[in-house]
């Protein structure tokens, strides 16, 4: 099954869902087919005018364009999900706020989509990783 | 590029005793279409789909629960990422938690290979009033 990720592109999950034998929808596939296009050769790199007016599709008008166009990539992603895992909890240093806000918004579209969602937190510790890792592992599983 | 091409970023566990080095000899030794880059955290794999998993499949058989992998959007060496053409790395940051956490991860996978049915996680705490405050007094004003 497709597996939506968040952060989509956590390594960790990308990983686990891949060990446990599902399809792991990574932002990094959907970047990969920009980055590597001959269209796309300067900054900003992965996100064109067409980007942003097909974000208009997951996102209002008086979003920033910034949003916009990160849901772009995102919001195809979301469509094939057939179940989602998010990883919350993270530290800042991961991404901006406009990177909360969009991680803030896929959450939603995926909740509307009713899917299942397993929600978990990063690990401080040892404990709650065994516990994250049996957690994933069953979800995948139920899933099949 | 080719969409048949793939990259991939391979990660050694910080708990695990492999190198970069040990890695790259033995996909070079696997003779598989695939170029590989030695890396700090491991290595990067680009080549055919199909070659890069017959590649990682024999990688991860050398220390299972702790290599670990996710593809990479940029392709290996791109002028726009790559460190030696001063190349900026905007989510290294996450990649370097996320790393760390590799070691926690592995306590997880050992758990499940054992068969083990790991105990509910004590919930976690926010930190006392009165010990955030010593924090504050403990501030040179």
């Amino acid at each position: 099954m497709k597996i939506f990720l968040m952060p989509p592109n956590s390594l960790i999950l990308f990983d686990l869902v891949e060990r446990f034998g599902h399809e792991p929808l990574s932002l990094m596939k959907a970047l990969r087919d920009r980055v590597t296009s001959n269209e796309i050769e300067a900054p900003p790199l992965n996100v064109t005018l067409d980007d942003v007016k097909l974000g208009l599709k997951y996102a209002g008008i008086e979003i920033p364009s910034g949003i916009r166009g990160r849901l772009a990539v995102y919001g195809p992603l979301i469509d094939e999900a057939e179940a989602a895992i998010f990883m919350e909890d993270a530290p800042y240093s991961f991404g901006c706020v406009g990177c909360q806000r969009t991680n803030e918004l896929a959450k939603l579209l995926v909740r509307k989509r009713k899917v299942p969602i397993l929600s978990l937190d990063y690990p401080a510790n040892e404990e709650e990783a065994k516990d994250m890792v049996y957690k994933v592992k069953s979800f995948l599983e139920g899933l099949k | 590029m080719d969409i048949k091409t793939e990259t991939r970023i391979v990660f050694i566990a910080p708990t695990s005793d492999l190198t970069p080095d040990r890695i790259a000899r033995l996909v070079h030794n696997l003779g598989h279409e695939v170029s590989v880059k030695e890396t700090c955290y491991g290595v990067v794999l680009q080549g055919p789909k199909d070659a890069v998993k017959l590649t990682l499949d024999e990688v991860r058989k050398m220390d299972p629960n702790r290599i670990y992998s996710k593809i990479r959007a940029f392709p290996m060496g791109d002028l726009r990422r790559c460190r030696a053409h001063h190349g900026s790395r905007p989510g290294f940051a996450q990649l370097e938690k996320e790393w760390k956490d590799l070691c926690l991860v592995e306590q997880g996978l050992i758990c499940l290979e054992k068969g083990e049915v790991p105990p509910t996680p004590s919930k976690r705490q926010r930190i006392p009033v009165n010990e955030l405050k010593k924090l504050i007094d403990e501030v040179p004003q």
